[in-house]
């Protein structure tokens, strides 16, 4: 099962199921400044997980939600951008999502409805956000309004990852919201998904018992 | 941090990474000549560049040289040691907003990363910086905000 993606530890996915595990994906476009806000946001925690194979950067971080404690997995692209379509398992199981542009390049600003609707498509209803990055460039983009969010209703964030306008606030705020939707979740798919996880699971125990040598390499989760 | 970065640059030959730095205690202004070794026009810009920032002798000296930064110098030397003007790799850092940086390979990546990356650290505020706040809000929403012109010629796309 080495090409498996579920058989490599970092990527096991199920632990988003559980209660304390959050996933919260990152999109946009190249040299957007997606790293440097994880890495504001995140300051002496800021250990990059690089999986080079998948395009992929993990971040963890430890939040607090109210008076429980949450592990927080920012999933972050590492130049999969330039195949202008994540991987499925990129979206999977994720909690919210955090869109960013470069208030400097409008190709990066309209490149946004694409991003948002290949995110639809696969998770059509975790909380989402807008994030204009780079405002330290030029105060004055702050006067404009960028209607792109306002007409997904997406809440929308000036911020500089450069001086950390508005960083912490952001990140806070949507850590907050993926626990939201986690303990409250509508995406209906959701429900179907995890219906057909279990039925998987059904169908390879049945197999195991089947199994004379007793050799099963599956543990059957509680999903 | 001991040394505060002022300015770099490069010396062609022998193929060298210059530093003008500021002893934070003393004040001094100095320069210092890094020699870069095991460099050619082959060699991965990108590991060189880590290489150095990692280097026992050099790294407290390059504590606040970015690694694009670095990584940008090296380019440099490779651009000339492959018999490339000094313009040449100038302009290949230039960049133009409209372009889609998507389509772009790494290494062009990095290079028009290397403007970007100037204005950010310009911009930046370090967390030893004294007047450094982890968690800065600012609010913008105005009653009245412009209509910004991004939006409009083609709204019905969104």
């Amino acid at each position: 099962m080495a090409g498996d993606v579920g058989s490599i530890p970092e990527l096991d996915q199920k632990k988003y199921d559980s209660d304390e595990q959050v996933k919260i994906i990152c999109l946009g476009d190249s040299a957007v400044g997606k790293s440097k806000l994880m890495e504001r946001f995140l300051m002496d925690e800021y250990r990059p997980q690089q999986l080079s194979t998948y395009a992929l950067t993990l971040y963890k971080h430890t939040a607090t939600v109210g008076n429980r404690t949450v592990a927080v997995d920012f999933w972050d692209t590492a130049g999969q951008e330039r195949f202008q379509s994540m991987h499925p398992s990129y979206y999977h199981k994720a909690h919210a999502c955090i869109m960013v542009f470069d208030v400097q390049r409008k190709i990066t600003y309209k490149n946004l409805a694409n991003w948002y609707k290949e995110l639809r498509e696969y998770r059509p209803e975790i909380p989402c956000c807008v994030v204009a990055n780079k405002i330290d460039a030029d105060l004055k983009v702050t006067q404009r309004s960028f209607n792109f969010g306002k007409k997904q209703g997406l809440p929308f964030y000036f911020v500089s990852a450069a001086d950390g306008t508005n960083v912490v606030k952001m990140f806070r705020e949507m850590i907050k919201r993926a626990v939201d939707y986690k303990q409250n979740p509508s995406d209906f798919m959701d429900e179907v998904m995890q219906e057909l996880e279990n039925f998987d699971l059904e169908k390879k125990e049945d197999n195991s018992e089947a199994d004379d040598d007793g050799l099963t390499a599956e543990s059957p989760d509680v999903v | 941090m001991r040394f505060k970065a002022k300015r770099c640059g490069v010396l062609f030959s022998p193929p060298s990474i210059v530093l003008i730095y500021q002893h934070t205690e003393t004040k001094k202004v100095r320069k210092r000549i890094i020699p870069v070794r095991n460099f050619s026009k082959y060699s991965d810009y990108s590991m060189a560049a880590e290489r150095l920032k990692n280097h026992p002798r050099h790294r407290d000296y390059l504590e606040c040289v970015s690694q694009s930064q670095l990584e940008k110098l090296h380019i440099i030397l490779r651009d000339h040691m492959q018999g490339f003007s000094l313009e040449h790799s100038l302009a290949s850092f230039h960049l133009d907003p409209d372009e889609d940086l998507n389509k772009l390979d790494d290494e062009e990546l990095t290079r028009k990363k290397g403007q970007m990356d100037e204005l950010f650290e310009k911009n930046r505020k370090r967390k030893d910086d004294p007047e450094f706040v982890y968690d800065i809000e600012v609010n913008f929403s105005k009653p009245v905000l412009e209509k910004c012109s991004w939006d409009e010629e083609s709204d019905d796309e969104f």
